[in-house]
């Protein structure tokens, strides 16, 4: 998402926090793989960006494949 | 820093302080406050005090506030919405115990000041889930 955020005009986490309606500090958040959007918040991270949403995130499983998570793509 | 954190923190210092003073009066020195008016007197200030001093707290983060929305976003929601749930089953114990037992065993302010600590307890709790909810790996 970084990458993406540097490949649309240096856009900043509070621009695209502005344009999706989340904090700066939750785009950091998602950016670091501390909290996983919700999959409408998701869709619009994607839309502001023109991809697809698994263009942006993808999923992983963690070493002890108990939990799983949604993660922005870096 | 969310504004959700930052309200914690104001919540955590202004109110945890002036609660333990008036705890420990309560159980060390009860004979500050020998009437009932004394101690409703007591109560108030300490009330009082938490609420002058989160007022003031919140009016300096709005001033300082470098133009952080004040609305809380869906993370903020979804760390409120966890801390709340635990403090609530705290507080549900709490209020079962002061009022279904001890009106049987204890009376008078030992049930209200019981009642009081309850609430403070689940109040400090679903603040201390909400700082741990924006630092998971610091707090574990």
């Amino acid at each position: 998402m970084k990458l993406l955020r540097f490949l649309a005009q240096e856009m900043t986490q509070a621009d695209l926090g502005r344009r999706v309606g989340l904090t700066r500090q939750t785009i950091a958040a998602i950016e670091q793989g501390r909290y996983s959007p919700s999959l409408d918040v998701a869709f619009r991270i994607a839309d502001v960006f023109g991809k697809r949403i698994d263009e942006v995130f993808h999923w992983r499983r963690d070493a002890e494949g108990a939990q799983h998570a949604a993660t922005a793509a870096k | 820093m969310p504004i959700l954190e930052k309200r914690a923190w104001l919540t955590l210092w202004t109110m945890c302080p002036v609660y333990l003073v008036y705890f420990l009066i309560q159980a060390t020195y009860p004979q500050l406050t020998p009437t009932y008016l004394s101690r409703f007197g007591l109560l108030a200030i300490v009330a009082g005090l938490h609420a002058v001093g989160y007022i003031a707290g919140e009016l300096v983060m709005r001033r300082q506030n470098r133009g952080e929305p004040l609305d809380r976003d869906e993370r903020d929601r979804a760390i409120d919405a966890s801390a709340t749930r635990s403090a609530y089953f705290l507080l549900l114990t709490g209020m079962i115990v002061v009022g279904m037992v001890m009106p049987f065993t204890d009376s008078g302010w030992k049930v209200v000041n019981s009642a009081l600590l309850f609430i403070v307890l689940a109040e400090t709790l679903r603040v201390l889930l909400t700082l741990r909810g924006y630092h998971p790996r610091v707090a574990g």
